[in-house]
């Protein structure tokens, strides 16, 4: 069987029971019930996978097409999905990501008859993308909004690029607002907008998480998306001709829905606000139009969401980036033993690097190697190897105790960004390891070998099933 | 870093913020709270 979005559900059921929930009340999508529900969840410390089974299109009519969110919310589930075992979910999984990246596999075309994602075809005055359940996330967001990934084709070289971006209901049965801001897509876009042609693009509403965990690789720009996502699906993408364009523009086969549209060279619309990764309002703008062409789709579908600026949407950024970060500072300093982007960060402002320091200065030199990894980290933070990057307690405690704010902290001035942010155009880098040119106290510690010899269960009297405060 | 201005709509008086790429630039901002079309000189008020 391939990997498909339905196969992840029923591998998160069987694997991970406690990470999967589903609500069989109605929600209604657009009145905000999809977010308050997540956010409730959110709030009270529960980030399982959800789905909403009972839900109404953005015309307010019940649709038999579930919504599935926080696919992504835990990295024991991007885990899962990368086929890694879901307890090494830290550094191990980056490294393991960064791996896979490396790779590709070619993909496999199927005939349209055989794809699941062609059971349902509308093509022209059929079409309307509002029969859809469209999530509207925050309250000060434009319009409902499309969440995943997109794919287009470069008119050159033929390869295809995968990114995440976001596709704006209007109000209309075939068109969307569409805000492209990846490198790679902008790239293409400039490509037919220079041909004064219009560009094929589909909106891939609904796959395996592997999918879209491989969307996220940073591979050069003439590389094909579709193989390296086959590296990270560890088999080969099934494809099929696309309805709009046929041969000329293939999609992939296991999607849940997709929407097939071109992008007129030169036209734009308004779009955003809408409630971003930073957990701000992108400001109202100009983007993109998709004149939407034909809508295809598994006769049992989902759509599949992100809740933006949340955990899910968070780990798609810090997950895919922190092996390629220890990679490249390890290769500079050759001491790097973890690296982490943390939430509080929004897995893109923030890079906390662990070194083990040989002299005074390796912090220094890590952290400012780490910087020019991401034009999105505002600040990056090195600490010694014994502190868990991944648990932030520890980090600020290295930042409170081993940073002397004259030596240690470093501002960048005027060096390129992504977010706004009140620190703008501007960055710091933190060398918040214990310092070796002078004596300093050294961290306490219970022996280990003292750690080693204690089981709560055999040392608390009726410590099984017991809750502690 | 983005440069952003507020406006208000005329029509439900909701506030909501722009780029600065849509500032007197002849496109009509649309009012995320009541859909509403409108130059952003016809807002009453502009913060920048």
């Amino acid at each position: 069987m391939s990997r498909d979005l339905r196969a992840f559900v029923s591998q998160v059921k069987q694997e991970l029971p406690s990470d999967y929930v589903s609500v069989s009340r109605k929600v209604r999508p657009t009145k905000f019930e999809v977010t308050a529900l997540l956010e409730t969840l959110t709030q009270a410390g529960h980030f399982p996978m959800v789905e909403f089974t009972n839900t109404e299109d953005a015309h307010g009519n019940d649709v038999d097409i579930p919504i599935i969110s926080n696919v992504f919310a835990s990295r024991e589930r991007c885990a899962l999905a990368l086929g890694h075992d879901p307890n090494k979910h830290k550094i191990e999984l980056s490294l393991e990501y960064a791996r896979l990246a490396e790779q590709a596999i070619a993909p496999q075309v199927m005939a349209s008859t055989q794809a699941p994602v062609k059971q349902v075809v509308l093509q022209g005055d059929k079409v309307d993308v509002g029969t859809l359940p469209v999530v509207k996330h925050y309250e000060m967001d434009l319009s409902p909004v499309f969440t995943m990934a997109l794919a287009m084709k470069d008119p050159d070289t033929g390869a295809y690029d995968v990114s995440f971006i976001k596709g704006f209901y209007k109000n209309d049965p075939r068109k969307l607002g569409i805000s492209i801001h990846s490198p790679h897509l902008e790239r293409m876009l400039d490509r037919y907008e220079e041909r004064g042609e219009a560009a094929p693009a589909v909106f891939i509403l609904g796959h395996h998480p592997a999918f879209y965990l491989g969307a996220l690789a940073l591979s050069p720009y003439d590389s094909d998306d579709y193989s390296t996502i086959g590296s990270f699906m560890r088999e080969a993408l099934r494809l099929t001709p696309s309805t709009t364009w046929g041969e000329d523009f293939m999609v992939p086969a296991d999607a849940e829905i997709i929407v097939e549209g071109e992008i007129p060279p030169g036209v734009r619309e308004v779009v955003d606000p809408f409630g971003e990764v930073t957990r701000h309002y992108q400001a109202q703008c100009l983007r993109q139009s998709m004149h939407v062409t034909a809508l295809t789709r598994r006769n049992e579908a989902c759509l599949q969401d992100i809740f933006s600026g949340h955990e899910g949407h968070w780990n798609l950024g810090g997950i895919p980036k922190e092996g390629s970060v220890f990679n490249a500072v390890n290769a500079r300093v050759g001491n790097v033993t973890a690296v982490h982007m943390p939430h509080s960060g929004v897995c893109r402002l923030a890079c906390y690097v662990a070194i083990d320091k040989k002299k005074e200065g390796d912090g220094k030199v890590a952290a400012l190697a780490a910087l020019l990894e991401s034009w999105t980290f505002q600040a990056v933070v090195v600490v010694d190897s014994d502190i868990d990057v991944f648990n932030e307690k520890e980090v600020v405690w290295a930042l409170l105790t081993m940073v002397d704010p004259q030596r240690d902290i470093t501002y960048v001035r005027n060096m390129s960004t992504t977010f706004t942010t009140a620190m703008g155009h501007n960055k710091v880098v933190i060398d918040a390891t214990k310092p070796l040119d002078r004596a300093f106290p050294t961290r306490f510690r219970v022996p280990p070998e003292a750690m080693e010899n204690i089981r709560l269960d055999e040392w608390i009297d009726n410590w099984n099933g017991r809750k502690v405060v | 870093m983005d440069k952003v201005f507020w406006v208000t709509c005329p029509e439900c008086s909701g506030r909501f913020f722009c780029d600065m790429e849509l500032r007197n630039s002849g496109y009509e901002l649309i009012c995320p709270f009541c859909q509403n079309e409108f130059l952003d000189e016809e807002s009453p008020e502009i913060e920048e």
